[in-house]
This record gives structure tokens, C-alpha cells and sequence, in this order.
């Protein structure tokens, strides 16, 4: 019974997450200045390659283990201090995209006239999962301290990889150009 | 009527970049002089680049644009590298005579000058890591050197 109540619970607070999404107050300046930003939203190809090096830099363990191996206690610390603040600030861009990416989306979702609601409601969802996931790496480089960034480089990939397809599903631009003439 | 600034063609932008590769570059010992010395062309207060030799060869715009994307490469290629290489490129700068490395070390250790080596760039987290990174190859070379002048 508590875990029925829980669901709808959950289920109520997405459903007001996007009624709030598309008609929140201020919402068309905001929307209108990542129309704009559009393009810097969506992870180019031509960056796909320097991604998987940047994340195999930040949460690989090669340097780590260099590191650890060759230098004092001192250069260790400082070392897992800057990784930890380049993860966090990671972390963060992945999450400004996204934002913009969803941003970018109401906006056009606003002017369509053929509105799926049950498309909206699995891409708010997704949205939502992909902000928890990124909250709950966030906490672990925060709190778990050196253990935790070592070995990290697949879910941060993973997180990476479900950013691009949740911005691919979200700003799929044909669905919208066709309905709404927006292009 | 408005005259429409000249663009550089790609192959100008060729030949400008191999240019400064032979003539240049491949005289400089090491990746991070040829980022110290790429990143020193730019104008510290319009963010251009101006290079004599090369304006004279091409244009004023080619060079820009020749100058702007060598050091892209270089920086790119240096960001990423492993903390093992990074560290071995820097003391191979430090140890190139442009300075005395003590000299060099206490001035990029409070100073950290480093991070105006960093292209005007697209993606922050890149420019963040070569900072950081650099940062703490310093701390590994600055050891290193304070060791072996203990011995």
C-alpha cells in the first residue's frame, strides 16, 4: 500500500515538474536566449573523441596509479584535490547541458501544436534520472574521497552517453520543424 | 559600398600552417615551448594573433588564422596527455635554458602564468584540466628538482 502511495507520489511530482517546465513563469526569456544557444547545447561529433580522453583523464586511473607510484604524499593529495574539483566541475557542464538541452526543447514544445504527452512524460523522466544520476556521482566524488574517482571513467561514460540521447530525443529538430515551422 | 574582409582559403591556411611548422615550430624544443611561444603571439589586450614573418609570406589573416589553430593542436594535444608525458614535457621546457629552472618553478609556482597558455577555447573543462594539470605536474618537477639538488 505504502509503496503504491510512494509511486504515485513520484508519479504526481514529475507530472507537476513539467506542467511547471512548460508554463513557468519567465520562461520565454529564458528560452529564447538557449534558442539562440542551441547548437552549443547538443555534444558535437567532432568533440566525441576528445570526450572519451577528457574522461579517461579525470576518472582513469593511469594517472592515479603514476602518481601514486612515483611521488610523495604531498603531490598525491594535491593531485586527488584538483581531480576531485575537475570532476565536480564536470559534472556540473553535463548537467548545464542538459538544463539547456530540456530548455531548449520546452520552448519548442510550447509552440508545437501536436503535443505527445506520453513522449513528454518519458523525457521528463529521463531528465530527472539523469539529474538524480548526476547529483548521486557528484556525492560519491565529494564524499567517498580518493576511492571513489578511481575506476569511475564508466558510469561518468555512461552518463555522458545518456546526456547525448536524451538531447537527441529531446531536440530531435525535423519532429518539431514540421509542426511548428520552427527550424 | 562595404567592403567584405577578406577570408582566408583553406589551402592558404595549408601552407601558413606548414609554414610555421618548418620554420618555426620544429626548431622549438618540446610541445610546451611551442605552447609558451604560440600562446605569446597573441595580443594580450584584443586576443589577436599577429605573427611578422608569416603576415609578410600570406596575410595578416591567414597568419591569424594559422597561428589561432596551431595553438589549438598544440594546447589540445597537451591537455590531454597523460601526467606521466606531461611531467617529462615540462621539465624538458624548464631544462631548455629559456630560464633558471628555479627561477622558472618559484615564478609558475606563485604566479602560475600557465594559465593564460590556454587558447580561447570551446570547451571550459579542457582549459580546467590543463590547468589543473600543470598545476600538479609543477608540484612532481619542483620535487623532483629540490631532490636532486639535495644530492
Amino acid at each position: 500500500m505504502s509503496a503504491t502511495l510512494v509511486l504515485l507520489w513520484i508519479g504526481s511530482l514529475l507530472l507537476a515538474s513539467l506542467v511547471y517546465l512548460l508554463f513557468r513563469p519567465g520562461a520565454e526569456s529564458d528560452d529564447d536566449s538557449c534558442l539562440h544557444d542551441g547548437n552549443s547545447a547538443l555534444p558535437s561529433a567532432r568533440f566525441a573523441d576528445r570526450r572519451k580522453e577528457q574522461l579517461e583523464r579525470i576518472f582513469g586511473r593511469e594517472d592515479w596509479d603514476f602518481i601514486r607510484g612515483s611521488t610523495s604524499e604531498q603531490v598525491q593529495r594535491l593531485f586527488l584535490r584538483e581531480r576531485k574539483v575537475i570532476a565536480l566541475a564536470w559534472i556540473s557542464e553535463l548537467r548545464r547541458q542538459a538544463k539547456s538541452g530540456m530548455h531548449l526543447h520546452v520552448a519548442r514544445a510550447r509552440t508545437s501544436k501536436e503535443l505527445q504527452p506520453v513522449v513528454e512524460i518519458k523525457l521528463a523522466v529521463d531528465y530527472y534520472a539523469f539529474l538524480a544520476k548526476c547529483g548521486l556521482i557528484a556525492a560519491i566524488v565529494l564524499l567517498g574521497g580518493p576511492m571513489a574517482l578511481r575506476g569511475m571513467v564508466g558510469q561518468a561514460g555512461s552518463l555522458s552517453d545518456n546526456l547525448r540521447g536524451m538531447l537527441d530525443a529531446a531536440l530531435k529538430p525535423e519532429a518539431f520543424s514540421q509542426k511548428t515551422g520552427i527550424r | 559600398m562595404e567592403q567584405i574582409p577578406n577570408q582566408p582559403t583553406s589551402i592558404a591556411v595549408e601552407d601558413g600552417l606548414r609554414d610555421l611548422q618548418n620554420r618555426t615550430l620544429a626548431k622549438l624544443d618540446g610541445d610546451f615551448a611551442r605552447l609558451v611561444y604560440l600562446a605569446s603571439t597573441r595580443d594580450y589586450n584584443s586576443g589577436r594573433y599577429a605573427h611578422d614573418g608569416l603576415s609578410f609570406r600570406f596575410t595578416e589573416e591567414v597568419a591569424e588564422r594559422v597561428l589561432a589553430e596551431a595553438h589549438r593542436d598544440v594546447f589540445v594535444s597537451l591537455a590531454q596527455r597523460p601526467m606521466k608525458i606531461l611531467v617529462a614535457q615540462l621539465e624538458q621546457y624548464i631544462n631548455s635554458g629559456c630560464a633558471r629552472p628555479d627561477e622558472i618553478l618559484t615564478a609558475w609556482h606563485e604566479l602560475e602564468p600557465f594559465r593564460i597558455l590556454a587558447p580561447e577555447h570551446d570547451d571550459p573543462i579542457t582549459v580546467k584540466l590543463f590547468i589543473s594539470n600543470i598545476r600538479v605536474a609543477l608540484a612532481i618537477v619542483r620535487e623532483s628538482w629540490r631532490e636532486n639538488q639535495r644530492q
